[in-house]
């Protein structure tokens, strides 16, 4: 169960994707979002799809694995489209009961599953394509100008980047304490909601102590290591922006300002033959 | 004048104490010199202050009376602390605990790039310094993948990339398996043949010998300080400390005692053979083999039966954990379960209380399956007791007493037999009753250690497993635990398995070994047996008692000792009748 967890995966490679600069990534991403919820015809979903498939052709990133990513939310999408379906009103196609499934509603449930599948792919190739390391540094050099305000952006980066790197060590952690507790005979699927609850106590209070025990221990280990804070830190890899990565940007803007336009043609074109 | 990386000055030091509270001294009066370009060792038992020690050479620490100067700086002296933290790095024992980053090289870069140094020479120190631990392969690795030796040797680059004169090493080979140490030692003996000063601190004897000069640390101060050799010929001294002496000395300090004219001084293996060898002019062949300990026989209790386990089948991670393995179990034995990191160890103990179910293959308690029913599965956890690596990190319960009750209760027994359960269980690993309503959080380590232990004792399982139950503890530390176990063997007649990295401590307890190698099972014998076999056990990543290699390096020299030596009283029993000596001298 807890080794599902994708969320923040990274893939190493070495395609043009991964070497894009991760505040490109960003960026990009954030226009595709924009362009996502902009779009509202069948040309310009396709434009998006097309985006991200030529994505994950380039950057080598299985399909099987992207799929995966969604599986967390088909439920909600499943939801979406049914409501969707039978709830917009409009020419209806079949009824069964109260239900009603109407050519509008089909269209509007197609493109809202389209939509937050998507959504989620894109930001999902966002993690497999970017270090988490990358990543905070990408947002820590976006957010940057907020550092003028005050705002502890370098503090917030680190203690991302830290935290994403616990991740694997904490549910490792987890599970070695279930087992431990098993093998004293505790059991963590009998008994109602309470019992449940009360059977959780013997991991989570290890869990904690051993949390604050290695978060002291990190402490330590990064003062011995000259940590002070963000100031005068450099970079392994400091963030540059190359050709690639404008072209990058400049191909997301265009999408973006070709899915503006279209959505009105495209719109009113299948819109036409629709009714 | 002695030049010095570290100095202290009636070093003092306590940590706050809660309010009302005394404080304790942790350090008292230390004055202690590291000479630059050494490699110094520090003993102590566990809680002897020698940690706490480290944490002052690099400001760490600040003392609270007394002063610490690393390369002559005041490590009181706020504008020196980077200074002082770059040319003295440290590395400690978690290797999971240090490690900054997701990426293998960012974190490498972790403390250039605090100390603002140009992205280029940060390269070139990042390559550099993972060349020096071997692992420039790695460098785009995500380390939560690599074994604990490898992310150890990634702490110790992350430190070498600050290019330091002096790296204290806090414990760092104390999570590894016998490869792992022996890397992090090969690193240790680069680092001084290009002049960097190395401390160690250490429990390990073996790894003290080859320092240039000991420290041992007792109650917060420094009460002995010399070379090696000065230190270990007080092995009296050592025990009284918690301490031991190298295999080595015990060999040669026991033969000296039995009236033998040796040379005291050797403390390396090949020194003590050639003292040893010197000693003999005449020898009378002996070819007594060493009397294997009583191997008890009857019905098994627990049969594992072709055990396969596949992890993530059908995936891309696919891995054969363990393959085809049988072996039976029966009451009173004592199994040494060794293999190197990754040989599926782990995995194959948590079969055999079903905790994982056997990909194929099964495991038959007193002839039953016990993935066979829930009820079968509910006897198998009772039956067949399981104490996972560190168990302390698993105590949860607000007392002691509660905390050993856990398991009992799961078993649903009565009020009156839980008590006396509790009370055995704290008696077999030497817990007064007095601690019973103490919070398992206020003990000492090797307290909590045995709580945890006794947590399962109290289950009463008539197989008892342990994964490295001696793991971090001092020399007097793991002899308690070590007699503990047998003890309860002794009285109720259960099975113990014991995972160890430590083949001295196998030679000396068991009865019975399994080599694991790759998820194969490669040996299964009595230790004779297996510990003949010492050019296969090197290379699968094992190795063997240093009595062994005592008695090999003996035989090379042409003394006429037959059969596999590998304890140090037997050696020595040998060595005297080789020498035409009293059979019974002791």
């Amino acid at each position: 169960m807890l080794r599902d967890i994708t969320l923040g995966q990274y893939f190493p490679g070495d395609t043009l994707i991964h070497r894009l600069d991760p505040r490109t990534k960003i960026l990009v991403v954030i226009l595709y979002i924009i362009a996502l919820f902009v779009s509202t015809s069948y040309i310009t979903y396709g434009i998006m799809a097309a985006i991200l498939i030529a994505e994950v052709a380039i950057a080598r990133i299985k399909p099987s694995t992207l799929l995966k990513s969604v599986r967390p939310i088909l439920f909600i999408i499943i939801l979406t489209v049914v409501l969707n379906a039978f709830y917009t009103p409009g020419e209806p196609i079949f009824s069964v009961w109260i239900f009603t499934l109407t050519r509008e509603g089909l269209r509007t449930a197609l493109f809202m599953a389209a939509r937050l599948i998507l959504l989620v792919m894109s930001s999902f190739m966002l993690t497999y394509t970017t270090s988490p390391i990358m990543l905070t540094d990408g947002l820590e050099s976006l957010l940057s100008p907020l550092k003028k305000l005050g705002a502890p952006v370098h503090e917030l980066a680190m203690m991302m980047s830290i935290a994403l790197r616990f991740i694997p060590t904490l549910i490792e952690e987890t599970q070695k304490i279930m087992s431990a507790q098993k093998a004293r005979g505790a059991e963590f699927d009998t008994g109602g909601i309470i019992d449940k609850a009360k059977a959780l106590l013997p991991i989570l209070v290890p869990l904690f102590i051993s949390s604050f025990r290695r978060a002291d221990e990190l402490a330590v280990a990064m003062e011995a290591r000259c940590y002070h804070g963000g100031e005068g830190r450099t970079k392994l890899h400091e963030l540059r922006f190359k050709g690639i990565d404008y072209a990058a940007l400049a191909i997301m803007a265009l999408a973006l300002a070709a899915v503006i336009v279209l959505r009105n043609v495209g719109a009113v074109g299948i819109g036409g033959i629709d009714s | 004048m002695t030049d010095y990386a570290i100095k202290t000055e009636d070093l003092t030091f306590w940590y706050t104490p809660e309010e009302g509270q005394e404080p304790k001294k942790v350090l008292e009066e230390v004055n202690i010199g590291i000479e630059k370009g050494r490699f110094t060792c520090i003993l102590g038992h566990n809680g002897s202050g020698k940690s706490t020690l480290a944490r002052h050479f690099n400001a760490l620490n600040l003392p609270r009376g007394g002063a610490v100067y690393a390369f002559g700086m005041d490590t009181k002296d706020e504008a020196l602390t980077l200074e002082i933290r770059r040319r003295l790095g440290m590395v400690f024992q978690n290797p999971d605990n240090q490690i900054v980053s997701n990426v293998v090289e960012e974190d490498v870069a972790f403390a250039p790039e605090n100390l603002g140094i140009p992205q280029k020479e940060i390269r070139e120190r990042v390559d550099e310094a993972l060349r020096t631990v071997g692992m420039y392969e790695f460098r785009t690795h995500a380390p939560h993948l690599l074994s604990g030796g490898q992310k150890q040797r990634i702490a110790i680059a992350g430190v070498l990339a600050m290019r330091p004169e002096c790296v204290v090493f806090d414990e760092a080979t104390a999570m590894l398996d016998p490869r792992g140490r022996a890397d992090v030692m090969d690193i240790i003996r680069r680092l001084r043949a290009d002049g960097v000063t190395v401390v160690l601190i250490t429990h390990h004897m073996d790894e003290a010998v080859s320092a240039d000069r000991i420290i041992v640390m007792d109650k917060g101060r420094c009460v002995l300080a010399g070379t090696p050799r000065d230190i270990f010929s007080y092995p009296e001294e050592l025990r009284s400390l918690g301490l031991t002496v190298p295999d080595t000395v015990k060999l040669i300090n026991g033969l000296d005692k039995s009236g033998f004219n040796i040379r005291k001084d050797a403390i390396t293996i090949p020194e003590c053979a050639e003292a040893v060898a010197a000693a003999i002019t005449d020898p009378v062949p002996v070819s007594h083999k060493e009397p294997e300990k009583e191997t008890p026989s009857g019905e098994p209790v627990l049969s594992v039966q072709k055990l396969t386990y596949t992890y993530s089948k059908n995936t891309p991670f696919e891995l054969t954990a363990v393959k085809d393995i049988s072996f039976d179990v029966r009451r009173g034995e004592v199994i040494a379960l060794l293999g190197h990191t990754g040989s599926g160890k782990s995995t194959l103990i948590q079969h055999l209380n079903g905790l994982i179910k056997p990909s194929s293959g099964k495991i038959l308690l007193s002839g039953e399956n016990i993935n066979s029913s829930k009820d079968s599965l509910r006897r198998a956890r009772s039956r067949v007791g399981l104490v996972f690596q560190y168990p302390e990190y698993q105590l949860f319960e607000e007392t002691v007493y509660k905390d050993i009750a856990f398991g009992p209760k799961n078993q649903k027994l009565s009020d009156e037999e839980i008590d006396s359960r509790v009370r055995d269980a704290a008696r077999f690993v030497g817990i007064g009753e007095e601690l019973f309503e103490a919070s398992p959080f206020e003990l000492s380590g090797g307290q909590k250690r045995r709580i945890a232990i006794a947590g399962v004792i109290a289950m009463m399982p008539e197989v008892l497993i342990l994964d490295e139950p001696m793991a971090g503890l001092d020399p007097a530390g793991r002899d308690e635990i070590m007699r503990n176990l047998l003890a309860y063997r002794d009285e109720t007649g259960a099975a113990l398995i014991i995972v160890t990295h430590s083949m001295e401590d196998a030679a000396m307890f068991a009865t019975r070994m399994i080599v694991l190698s790759h998820g194969e099972k490669v040996m299964d014998g009595l230790p004779s047996e297996v510990f003949a076999r010492e050019k296969e056990l090197e290379r699968i990543g094992l190795t063997v008692p240093a009595a062994t290699k005592i008695a090999r390096e003996l035989i090379n020299r042409g003394l006429p000792l037959g059969g596999t030596y590998y304890t140090v009283d037997y050696l020595m029993r040998s060595v005297l009748r080789l020498k035409g000596g009293d059979e019974n001298a002791s």
